[in-house]
């Protein structure tokens, strides 16, 4: 981490579709921290039109509430750096397009997602569609910036062109704006650069040529594409928004995406703690999963899966008896169907009991949904050969895919699911979900300034990252969760817990348990944990494991009910499961 | 446990009892405007008209036809990109020695050359231009004109929005077919002579209800509630993100609270019983996110 560049309080902006939200961020004798938060509603929309007056109106009342003006005539005052990530517009919608859907496109869909996008369509030359439908689909689907990656620096060039030139006849148009020229970033074969901004000219696309994403099949380079979004996002896209050209002006750094803003403090997060992490944010109307696994950051976004106007789509996706399975309650499928719509239709701003279980059980399966689309994003680079030796059927050196939960040492939830419910059914939530195999710390974001982080990391990489751990994330406990299957009611596992003040415990935990054990929020223990035959705590089966742990507001959490995890039938047991996790006290399912 | 109806406030947002209401009225694509401004034009009047690009492309494999390797294509064509083509018609020939072994590619409808990819030896034909045109939706006065696309119509009329709704722009008489918002549309409330009409039903529409709507021609349903599940086993797919507006149903439906069993709004149902037998014009797209569109129901005055 780099030293703190600058002493000037922030004033930071996060803007999405209905709400804008500030906060202060000073530093102090004891480094930085959050001054304080305000939020209003965005005024983007009709009748305001205006994206100012929400900022305004936010610095302000932030400006109130910590006693100290932000906000002069025209716009933030003096002294004060003015930093603002958006996701207003229903965020940055983009095409990407490569030669095939497994090197080159699949660099330009990292890229893009990276950058905190909303993909709407891959094309690549392979992908078993004509021509027409692609151009048709080009030309039907209106993004913000479109990607066109394609051939290793030296490589396919005809195929390229031709792409090229399927671009050309889409003649494809901004989503906004109709007189202005759709942002065409090229990150292909570096050789023909020339040749494809001659074929995507001029008056019809604002084409910049950047380096390749996949100069080599076994070199993946996506940072100068990435960039190339970010200022194609400041420059062409959200100045077409109400009131941005304003707050372009006033701004010290270029306004970036919301998702990027966030995937780019957790990125900071999981390199300054050395961790693998897993985080999934569970929006109204997306789903985003982010992960670090080995340094390497990949996002992923499942559009229309969310907990609001994605709803439905979750229902759709899933299955509604995926959903259901999840319900402690016995509800009528007519009556969660009902529930689902209205919560689409509606947006209730709360909820029934009801609807809260409904809701959560869809969290379950958004998260669900979500990951197991992550995999297809968090993988090495295919097209590369790979020689693989006796020793490595055992490993997983070439899984398709980096997510290994047993390899993941912290899981975040990030969204209203997780706050506005309690820490006992949030962190159940992501258990449920994601279903976390040997020691592995749960964390949400508790106040929702990951974006302000993320836009603060420029300023102050530290003052970052050490308000992101202490204020940002509330840690609800470490998971102890083998994997395998056991009887139930048989041990599962023995735990022998030594305190910082050298007391020690041991504990039996039968297999089917949920349960936490005593650690107070922050305390470090030593943990001896021996498995039972037939279950992996990360050692292999049925090898003890010695660990440090911290604990969480829950303490320590015990979670026994094997990997994979079946979901019973009966319900009881399910709503049984939701009560076995209590605050920082032994309980016992 | 059923959630309440909406709040006073958001029920002033949605019903409007009388407003000028203005329709942008425009084709996808530039063709003739038959209107001008101060034109009085009925809901059926043709504002604009003209030709949409057809979305059927013809992908056709020269090289595969005049047997050679796609990257010779290019030396046999006899079109070029942008030329119009008929049905049949040769667009590249293979000459041999005393024309014993010519090999032909045709093209497989009349249309024009869109694009000719020469790296893989295929010609992309799009077919003729499909006629499109839009009609005013409602009765009122031309406003503007949009030139080469459409015209803005305006009148004075009760606007009103629905929650959700599918099916796009219709036009009927308006019929009210319970005595009071509580009550069900069941299947016998829709007769024969309900065909071209736009009915009204009170809390619920059963599936029957929606299916004897679609078998009897009826042009629109508005209602209070129906059964998710109903109008899934009705559209024959699962409904995913809401944003509707293109379902060929034969009819609109307009749910106006929600979906189970919802009294209709009394307010919205007074009022739509004191309009009966007048025109509406009904439109039942809905976009629940960014646009936030809902489905309208316009009783001009």
């Amino acid at each position: 981490m780099g030293a703190d560049l600058r002493n000037e309080p922030c004033l930071v902006l996060d803007i999405d579709d209905s709400l804008t939200k500030a906060v202060l961020i000073d530093k102090t004798e004891q480094g930085y921290a959050i001054k304080g938060t305000s939020q209003t509603s965005t005024t983007v929309d009709p009748p305001n039109l205006d994206v100012t007056i929400g900022a305004e109106k936010a610095a302000k009342d932030l400006g109130h509430s910590v006693g100290k003006a932000l906000w002069a005539a025209d716009g933030p005052s003096k002294g004060l750096r003015f930093l603002c990530s958006s996701s207003t517009g229903g965020s940055l919608y983009m095409m990407v397009a490569g030669i095939t859907s497994m090197i080159s496109a699949e660099s330009a869909q990292r890229a893009a997602l990276g950058a905190g996008a909303l993909l709407i369509d891959v094309f690549s030359k392979d992908y078993p569609r004509p021509d027409y439908e692609m151009v048709e689909r080009m030309r039907s689907m209106k993004p913000d910036i479109f990607l066109l990656a394609g051939g290793t620096d030296g490589g396919a060039v005809q195929q390229v062109l031709d792409m090229a030139r399927l671009i050309k006849t889409a003649d494809v148009r901004p989503r906004f704006g109709s007189k202005y020229k759709l942002p065409m970033i090229y990150a292909g074969n570096i050789e023909i650069r020339n040749q494809v901004s001659e074929t995507l000219s001029e008056e019809r696309y604002a084409t910049k040529a950047v380096d390749n994403v996949r100069p080599a099949v076994e070199r993946e380079n996506l940072g100068p594409a990435k960039e190339a979004i970010y200022d194609s996002f400041m420059e062409h896209v959200i100045v077409h928004s109400p009131g941005y050209s304003k707050l372009v002006s006033w701004v010290d750094e270029p306004i970036i995406p919301t998702q990027a803003a966030i995937g780019k403090i957790l990125y900071a997060y999981a390199l300054e703690r050395q961790v693998n992490l897993l985080a999934v944010d569970v929006g109204g109307a997306t789903t985003d999963v982010y992960s670090i696994y080995h340094s390497v950051f990949n996002r992923s976004l499942n559009a229309d899966i969310g907990l609001t106007y994605g709803i439905s789509n979750i229902a759709k996706m899933a299955g509604i008896e995926k959903v259901m399975r999840w319900i402690p309650k016995e509800m009528s499928e007519r009556e969660v169907r009902n529930i689902i719509g209205n919560m689409m239709v509606q947006q209730p701003p709360s909820l029934t009991s009801d609807e809260i279980l409904v809701q959560q059980a869809a969290a379950r399966e958004a998260m669900r949904l979500a990951v197991e689309n992550h995999k297809e994003i968090a993988s090495r680079l295919k097209g590369v050969s790979v020689r693989r030796d006796i020793g490595d059927i055992f490993s997983q050196a070439f899984e398709s895919t980096y997510l290994d939960m047993m390899k993941t040492q912290v899981v975040l939830g990030r969204g209203r699911v997780f706050t506005q419910n309690q820490t006992t059914e949030a962190t159940i939530l992501l258990l449920d979900a994601l279903q976390p195999q040997g020691v592995t710390e749960i964390m949400i974001d508790r106040l929702g300034v990951m974006p302000h982080l993320g836009m603060l990391l420029k300023e102050s990489p530290q003052g970052a990252v050490q308000l992101l751990s202490r204020e940002c994330l509330l840690k609800l406990g470490t998971c102890l969760a083998p994997k395998g299957r056991g009887n139930r009611s048989g041990v599962a596992m023995w735990i022998r817990m030594t305190k910082a003040d050298g007391t020690t415990t041991e504990d039996e935990v039968s297999f089917g348990e949920l349960r936490t054990l005593a650690l107070g929020n922050g305390d470090k223990a030593r943990l001896e944990v021996t498995p039972r035959r037939g279950l992996d705590i990360g050692r292999g089966n049925g090898r003890r494991l010695e660990v440090d742990v911290v604990g969480g507001e829950l303490g320590l959490i015990v979670d026994a009910r094997g990997r994979p995890l079946e979901v019973p039938a009966e319900k009881h047991l399910l709503a049984k499961w939701g009560k076995s996790l209590t605050p920082n006290q032994q309980s016992f399912a | 446990m059923q959630r309440s109806c909406l709040k006073m406030s958001q029920l002033e947002l949605r019903f409007q009892e009388d407003t000028s209401v203005k329709k942008v009225r425009r084709i996808p694509a530039q063709g003739q405007v038959l209107v001008k401004v101060g034109d009085i034009v009925s809901s059926e009047t043709i504002v604009a008209k003209g030709t949409v690009l057809n979305p059927e492309i013809h992908d056709v494999k020269v090289y595969a036809e005049l047997e050679v390797y796609p990257e010779e294509a290019e030396k046999y064509m006899l079109k070029d990109e942008g030329d119009d083509v008929k049905k049949d018609e040769v667009i590249a020939i293979l000459r041999s020695f005393f024309g014993r072994s010519t090999r032909v590619c045709r093209s497989p409808v009349d249309g024009s050359i869109e694009t000719f990819l020469r790296s893989s030896g295929r010609v992309l034909i799009r077919g003729k231009p499909i006629p499109v045109e839009v009609r005013a939706h409602i009765p009122g006065r031309v406003v503007d004109v949009i030139p080469n696309e459409g015209a803005v119509v305006e009148c004075r009329a009760a606007l009103l929005q629905g929650i959700f709704g599918i099916g796009g722009e219709t036009v009927g008489e308006l019929i009210v077919t319970v005595d009071n918002p509580d009550e069900a549309l069941a299947t016998e409330l829709i007769k024969d002579d309900h065909k071209g009409k736009i009915i009204v039903g009170g809390s619920f529409a059963t599936v029957d209800a929606l299916r004897k709507a679609a078998t009897t021609g009826v042009n629109g349903i508005i209602v209070g509630g129906v059964d998710q599940r109903d109008l899934v086993d009705f559209l024959g797919y699962e409904i995913g993100t809401g944003i509707t507006g293109k379902e060929k149903t034969g009819f609109t439906l307009i749910v106006t609270e929600g979906f189970g069993v919802h009294p209709m709004e009394e307010r919205i149902f007074n009022f739509l019983k004191s309009h009966e037998r007048k025109q509406a014009s009904i439109d039942g797209s809905t976009q629940i996110r960014t646009r936030m569109l809902r489905p309208e129901i316009i009783l001009p005055s």
